[in-house]
């Protein structure tokens, strides 16, 4: 059976890649659907969902199309998701690499560091970072990678000490490949899928992460976020929770979408990598 | 001769990357009661499939045939009736158990002892494996033992309940040739003093033809040729009981350096 | 002169807290087109000498002179670079390349390494290395994984003469293999010797394999040389406890029925 098929055969992997699916299609008909800016004042302030069928979830405090906001704001979560995700990734697997390849040393100074900011809590750090450098997409994706990237260096660095002592590095060796080579050509690859394995949790928190600091006001403020959005209905949480709940939703069905998706894809490979 | 198993037109298939693989192809095989006789094949000869299925340790689903019991009348349970003995010992024994708790638990399971009858049995068993203090290794735990001192508790944990049938598959692969040896003469000790029935899984004709009385050659999941050990190694009838013949390099053979013209 | 001396070779490691001496005072040589075994039960400390001798590790003690220089001496890129002269064949053939490699891969590699060939040579570079260990060329395009063990071990072979080396370390590179694939690339490795003058440093536990394709041999114990001789001479009538226990413990096959039988 194919990995794909094994994929389709489990039912919360299936509705792990429909939320997902769902989700990427907002992301790209955002500017399709909604080509007008969705900060703009589309009609009355607080206008209930299904009233007017031209604004089918309604208008916030300042008469802005929810629906709109709420398609661009796909946009925000999913790019910052995966721009953290693949920078906590990138920068975990090259610093486990090299600590556990080149050991002594430049072992030890780099999983100090890694110590260092795993003991400083992840969403303190990504609050003091953008609070310094100023909120921006870019500012929020760094800040989010800092907080997340030690948990990929320390598995990529224990399989990377395994797999430094296999027969084929040894060959790596004596045919005289270079160090750097031997550690990104031959050990890290193979050292990836565990580390990917984590990739779904990093991508569910960046996202998490991102609209927690949106809702702080320490979002990126020229993009709709669905934390802002939070924010926004806040204050009228009484009169109309929808602005609050509508947003939240979408969060909660996103975040649960791509852990199921990303179990799915675990599971399906791990599986085959039993058999052979 | 009683027969203790017959393997009748067994078949054994695997499902692997959405195909089937044969393992084995309508063996039909008897195991006379105390005989030691060797099952001997290269990688995919099906040797190991057959000592798996011998001690039901394969899925049912994938083997079709019959195997029977006369000389047990009942259905066998491995560890009681079957012991089995694997390559590598490391990953047969429990490496945060001591060595005397892994051998009696199998003699309190199977032969309804107390644990410190078990224990006691242990204690007879380090002795009959000549493992040197065996007061002191009933505490021990694998990682303190060499290859070969692990692999001698692996067989007596094997026979700890009195089986009818050892079953040795590639039991001395993974040693040296010296371990090899002593592990060889152990299990035909062992095999001898409690009348087992002997079924030795190798690669190595030469090391088979040492031990057993009748030898199975087997290649691609088919039995090539069966029969007792000096006809088989003195006069083949099947052309690849020859080719294995031959390609033993023994202590005797010819060198290759002169054939090759390397010799200066 | 030799083309490989090493004296007084000595590599201890700590386990445990306790030091363990694997490799003990051990000094040899090797000419060039001779095949030097090292024999002994595990623990003796011949792996361990194998990979000294390519410096995979370092040693505690003692010097290793390597086509005339001080091979000990070399340290990044004029290492990498003599690595060429001298290659390893390991026991598993599977372990030994990457999950991940292809054939035309794990050929590819010391060709591009060493600037044997360019770019545009390197794939028919590739076919000539796989033509000369008795595989067909278009074997280049598999994964290691999928190919059986007898080529890939011929596969492993091919790698490590890609570089033309003058020393290969063989280290049990025939033990894993089915009997009727050992035969055919113990003559692999003879030819090679033949026509291109490699000399074999041979780890084997077999002394069977050992007397017939080595000309040397050095039988260690406990990380100490025990005999050392004519690889006949010492295997037909060892001296050393070791090498009586060797002799002793190897199986025999006796075929004496076939000749008695009408």
């Amino acid at each position: 059976m194919s990995p794909l098929r094994r994929f389709l055969r489990a039912p919360e992997a299936v509705a792990g890649a429909i939320l997902l699916s769902a989700l990427m299609a907002m992301a790209l008909s955002a500017s399709l659907l909604f080509p007008s800016d969705p900060q703009a004042i589309a009609g009355p302030a607080l206008l209930p969902p299904f009233q007017d069928w031209s604004l089918p979830l309604g208008t916030d405090r300042l008469g802005r199309d929810v629906l709109a906001e709420l398609f661009h704001g796909a946009r925000t979560s999913l790019a910052v998701g995966l721009a953290a995700a693949a920078a906590s990734l990138a920068i975990g697997a090259v610093v486990g690499t090299l600590a556990g390849f080149a050991g002594g040393l430049v072992d030890e100074v780099l999983m100090r560091i890694t110590d260092a900011f795993q003991t400083v809590p992840g969403f303190l750090l990504a609050l003091a970072f953008v609070s310094v450098v100023g909120p921006s997409l870019g500012a929020v994706v760094i800040a989010i990678a800092l907080g997340t990237w030690t948990g990929p260096a320390r598995i990529a660095r224990a399989e990377v000490l395994s797999i430094r002592e296999r027969d084929y590095v040894a060959s790596a060796r004596a045919i005289g490949m270079h160090p750097l080579e031997i550690a990104f050509r031959e050990v890290l690859p193979n050292a990836l899928p565990p580390v990917l394995a984590m990739s779904s949790v990093i991508v569910a928190a960046a996202i998490l992460t991102e609209a927690a600091l949106s809702f702080l006001g320490l979002g990126d403020p020229n993009r709709v976020t669905w934390g802002g959005m939070i924010a926004e209905g806040r204050t009228v949480l009484r009169t109309a929770p929808f602005l609050s709940i509508v947003p939240g939703m979408a969060l909660v069905l996103t975040v649960l979408g791509v852990y199921l998706a990303g179990e799915g894809i675990v599971e399906t490979t791990a599986v085959r990598r039993g058999l052979s | 001769m009683t027969v203790l198993a017959s393997i009748g037109e067994l078949t054994v298939t695997y499902r692997r990357d959405g195909g089937e693989v044969t393992a084995l192809r309508s063996v039909s095989l008897d195991i006379m009661a105390g005989e030691r006789l060797a099952i001997i094949g290269e990688s995919g000869s099906g040797k190991s499939t057959l000592a798996l299925a011998i001690a039901e340790l394969l899925p049912s689903s994938s083997a079709d045939g019959r195997i029977e019991w006369p000389g047990l009348g009942r259905t066998p349970l491995l560890g009681r009736d079957i012991g089995f003995v694997f390559q590598d010992p490391s990953a047969s024994l429990d490496p945060v158990m001591t060595i005397g708790k892994q051998i009696a638990e199998v003699a309190r399971a199977h032969l309804g002892l107390t644990w410190s009858q078990a224990y006691a049995k242990a204690r007879t068993l380090l002795e009959r494996i000549r493992l040197p203090d065996p007061d002191s290794a009933l505490q021990a735990f694998p990682h303190q033992l060499s290859g070969g001192q692990k692999q001698r508790v692996a067989i007596a944990a094997a026979i700890a309940a009195g089986p009818k049938l050892l079953i040795a598959d590639e039991a001395t692969s993974a040693l040296d040739t010296i371990v090899q040896a002593e592990i060889v003469a152990l299990i035909r000790r062992l095999v001898a003093e409690d009348g087992m029935t002997l079924l030795f899984i190798s690669h190595d004709i030469a090391l088979a033809a040492e031990l057993a009385e009748r030898i199975a050659v087997f290649r691609h999941g088919r039995l090539v040729e069966l029969g007792p050990t000096a006809r088989i190694v003195g006069a083949p009838t099947q052309a690849y009981t020859r080719m294995l013949l031959d390609a033993h390099i023994g202590l005797d053979a010819a060198p290759l350096l002169d054939r090759a013209g390397l010799r200066s | 002169m030799s083309l490989l001396a090493a004296s007084n070779l000595t590599k201890r490691y700590r386990r445990g807290g306790k030091t363990v001496i694997a490799v003990d005072d051990v000094s040899f040589h090797i000419e060039p087109g001779e095949t030097l075994a090292l024999a002994g039960p595990s623990g003796s400390g011949k792996s361990t000498i194998a990979r000294l001798a390519l410096r995979l590790i370092e040693p505690d003690a003692g010097r290793i002179e390597f086509e005339g220089g001080d091979f000990l001496a070399l340290r990044g890129a004029t290492l990498r670079a003599r690595r060429a002269r001298l290659q390893m064949v390991f026991q598993d053939p599977l372990a030994a390349f990457n999950p991940r490699a292809t054939v035309a891969r794990a050929l590819d590699d010391p060709l591009r390494i060493h600037g044997i060939a360019s770019r545009g040579e390197r794939p028919r570079r590739i076919a000539e290395l796989l033509e000369r260990v008795g595989l067909p060329a278009d074997l280049a395009s598999r994964a290691v994984h999928e190919i059986s063990g007898g080529q890939r071990q011929r596969v492993a072979i091919a790698r490590a003469i890609a570089t033309k080396p003058s020393l290969i370390v063989l280290d049990e590179a025939v033990s894993a293999l089915d009997v009727s694939v050992r035969g055919q690339i113990l003559e692999l490795l003879l030819d090679l010797q033949r026509e291109q003058k490699i000399a074999y440093l041979f780890i084997s536990h077999d002394l069977g394999v050992v007397r017939a394709v080595a000309h040397r041999i050095i039988l260690l114990d406990a990380g100490r040389i025990a005999e050392s001789g004519e690889a006949r001479a010492v295997v037909d009538a060892p001296r050393s406890a070791i090498g009586k226990a060797l002799v002793a413990a190897a199986p025999r096959l006796d075929r004496s029925i076939r000749h008695n039988a009408p």
